[in-house]
């Protein structure tokens, strides 16, 4: 009989997989499971529940659960409790039929302890011990028939980097599967608040265990015993552990990467770095991108002929779509640094530097690695902030995501960017481009500090902040893997973002191009034809139904020195900011060009000119207003629903709402008429 | 008695005892903290916060005021 109800009718047995952070859980799914979900050097990488069935190539009839790390039965952070309610009381699977816990081998003394919980909950256990080559390089070895005897259940061996063991888990697996349909299924004992005494009890339990499993291989070399190993064993007799050394290499790199004074100069280092090559080293291959999208234009153009079905392809479309498709390599270069970082083990390292400075804004180091994703989108990082215990500081980390510069905001930056940039000194626009991300990250700090004046107001929650972080050991980040991960989380992005656009450029294109589709220009015969065509964009631009909608909004746009064009393409960034770029290619009509659209666009902003003043549209002084506006706005809905998803109410993202929004607006109306005051164009 | 938090960096000492001064003492046991337990002072961030502890044979980083409640 299985107890545990669930959404579809079939009677699957549930297999749930718990363990320590970083022990290995995602890297077992992944092999049960053919997914490839992240794994990732940094205890917290997963911070949800996927389920999946085990592929069929095993002969396992089950699902199998993966879970965020825990380090006991009882939780202290959300992410945690996602794992424990879905051990006892998880709304669509009820309980699991067996529970999969994995454990490090070089930790055992540590990662015992959750095992041993659950034992005592009377959950039906297999234990997984991975890491083992870890072990055998600091020369011991474990006992798994041992280790399987005192603990009293299953225990199997998992190596993660190469799948061997899986045969004799699979095994297991299915003879307690047998095993369900015979007996009757205990539940679970609830959850129980552990003591002081308790626990010491059981660390005592299970340092005993650790003894009998552990093989010492330098122990017994030669058949003689060192003096050195003889003093540890003393030692131990005399209720004192031996001391174990972490990882050599490690203890060496960080030196350096948490060195007093050079660690945070490398730490800015390689923020900067990162910010820096999204610009520089992706030049080459935009080139290329753009090149490719031109001459797409061009053919679809000649092909189709003169009319409104090409004008529609070879004018909306293409150029709509390839003004963003351009920024790809951008985007795969963040991704694939994130990617190292996230391998290498640096991250929990950024989280202790950032720390104390975090900590006084009403932050915690833990709200590092959800800022940083955030630089990528704002969704995953949402989710990331589930790893902050306390319910004041995740609230703030989750508030300030917006103000990160996400993925979204590479094309905007990178056009307006392009435009600030001088011809003859190009390399400026790495380091304008680099300002713009420090300029957003200073931001995000000021409004935390400010916001967090009034936290009282806003959360109400003890006072209970805390920093505990387990420092993995430096391994060398694996290229292939990283480039397939970027690659894969690129492709995401084109999907996900790529039906946006295109609507949203066609919706577009029908607005600027009817009703006025055929505008009657006088004396037409008398004119060259280059300029009844120019006549005719214009007058059927300004009589179109975005025209009309844009002249609402216009009073809205003038304080900011910027017209109905300009606030069109603002309104459509509300559904997704990567629009403004194909929005502006669309309105400013820049389509059959020699040169190609990034160019031909900048080309024609430098052209536009204000309709009532005659004034130039585009100068220095709105161009970084544009940017000011960009860095400010809450502009994407998807992030207004995880907010409140991941807030449990609608109190933070209207805030968000009301806060960035006119925190944008008014700052680019001061910052456009301060520069124009103080004399720049 | 001296706590934790005052070990210079590179000492050693053993595990007394960790009182509950501080909310996360109970996390900082569960997370192997225990009394017996040798412990290294490895690195401390520049702001002399949060200090990085080798114990256990992996290290582990926690708050100056975490590591107040270890009594050493
Ligand atoms: N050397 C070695 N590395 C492993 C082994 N198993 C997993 N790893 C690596 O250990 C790291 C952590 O693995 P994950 O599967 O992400 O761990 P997790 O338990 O899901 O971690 P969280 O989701 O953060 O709780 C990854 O970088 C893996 O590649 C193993 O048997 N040996
Ligand atoms: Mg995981």
């Amino acid at each position: 009989m299985h107890s545990h109800i669930k959404s579809s009718d079939t009677n699957t047995p549930l297999i749930t997989l718990v363990g320590p952070p970083n022990s290995g859980k995602t890297t077992l799914y992944n092999y049960l499971s053919g997914k490839k979900s992240k794994t990732v050097n940094y205890p917290g990488s997963t911070v949800n529940y996927s389920v999946s069935k085990i592929l069929s190539k095993h002969e396992v009839n089950a699902d199998i659960l993966d879970s965020p790390g825990i380090i006991s039965l009882v939780p202290t952070s959300p992410d945690e409790k996602v794992s424990v309610d879905t051990l006892y009381e998880h709304p669509k699977y009820g309980n699991p039929d067996i529970v999969i816990v994995t454990v490090d081998a070089s930790q055992l003394s540590r990662h015992l302890y959750l095992v041993k919980q659950l034992i005592d909950s009377n959950f039906n256990l297999i234990v997984v011990v991975t890491m083992i080559d870890i072990l055998k390089r600091n020369n011991k070895d474990i006992d798994i028939i041992k280790l399987s005897s005192v603990l009293g259940c299953c225990v199997v061996k998992f190596d993660g980097r190469n799948g061997d063991g899986i045969k004799e888990l699979l095994e297991k697996t299915r003879d307690k599967i047998m095993g369900l349909a015979k007996e009757e299924k205990i539940s679970p004992i609830a959850k129980f608040k552990i003591d002081k005494d308790k626990l010491l009890l059981s660390y005592k339990h299970i340092e005993e265990i650790e003894n009998d499993v552990i093989i010492d291989k330098v122990l017994g070399k030669n058949g003689r015993i060192d003096i050195a190993s003889l003093n540890e064993n003393l030692v131990v007799l005399n209720n004192r552990r031996p001391f174990v050394k972490p990882d050599e290499k490690t203890l060496k790199l960080d030196k350096i990467f948490l060195h007093r004074y050079w660690g945070l100069a490398i730490f800015f280092i390689v923020m900067s770095f990162t910010f820096t090559a999204i610009f520089w080293i992706a030049q080459p291959l935009m080139d290329w991108i753009n090149g490719g999208f031109e001459n797409l234009s061009d053919f679809s153009s000649g092909l189709l002929g003169d009319n409104l079905f090409s004008d529609l392809i070879s004018g909306g479309l293409i150029p709509g779509l390839g003004s963003v498709l351009v920024f790809l390599p951008q985007i795969l270069i963040l991704f694939l640094i994130l990617e190292m970082l996230e391998d290498s083990g640096y991250l929990a390292r950024g989280a202790m530097l950032v720390d104390k400075p975090l900590s006084l804004i009403g932050l915690n180091g833990r709200s590092f690695v959800p800022m940083l994703s955030g630089f990528a989108c704002a969704i995953p990082a949402a989710m990331a902030a589930r790893t902050i215990a306390n319910k004041k500081e995740r609230f703030l980390t989750i508030f300030i995501l917006p103000l990160m510069s996400c993925s979204a905001r590479i094309p905007v930056y990178a056009l307006l960017v392009a435009f600030l940039t001088p011809k003859d000194k190009p390399y400026l626009g790495g380091i304008f481009f680099t300002l713009i991300y420090l300029f957003s990250i200073a931001s995000s700090l000021v409004v935390a500090a400010i916001v967090n004046k009034f936290r009282d107001r806003i959360v109400k929650e003890k006072e209970d902040s805390s920093f505990i972080i387990e420092l993995p050991a430096y391994r060398k980040p694996k290229l292939t893997v990283n480039l397939r991960n970027a690659y894969k989380n690129a492709k995401e992005y084109i999907k996900k973002a790529g039906p946006v656009i295109l609507i949203l450029s066609f919706a577009l294109w029908a607005l600027t191009t009817f009703p006025n589709y055929n505008p009657n220009i006088p004396d037409s015969d008398k004119l060259p034809a280059e300029e009844v065509n120019s006549l005719k964009n214009s007058e059927r631009l300004s009589g179109s139904y975005a025209a009309m909608m844009g002249k609402f909004i216009e009073p809205v746009m003038k304080p900011m020195g910027m017209d109905w064009r300009i606030g069109v393409s603002l309104v459509a960034t509300f559904a997704a900011r990567e629009v403004f770029v194909s929005s502006l290619a669309l309105i400013f009509k820049v389509t059959d060009d020699d040169e190609t659209n990034h160019n031909s666009l900048l080309t024609a902003m430098e052209e536009a000119k204000s309709d009532d003043t005659g004034q130039k549209l585009f100068t220095t002084s709105t161009t970084i207003g544009l940017v000011i506006f960009f860095v400010f706005a809450m502009q994407c809905l998807s992030t207004i629903a995880i907010s409140k998803k991941e807030t449990g109410g609608w109190k933070i993202p209207i805030l968000q709402i009301v806060v960035f929004t006119s925190l944008a607006y008014v700052l680019t109306v001061i910052v456009v008429n301060g520069l124009k005051a103080m004399g720049v164009s | 008695m001296r706590r934790a938090d005052e070990l210079s960096i590179g000492e050693r000492a053993v595990i007394k005892d960790v009182d509950n001064s501080h909310p996360s003492a109970h996390r900082i046991l569960e997370i192997g903290f225990t009394p017996g337990q040798e412990i290294e002072l490895l690195n401390c961030s520049v702001f002399n916060d949060p200090l990085a502890f080798a114990i256990r044979g992996t290290i582990i980083a926690i708050r100056k005021k975490e590591a107040h409640c270890i009594h050493i």
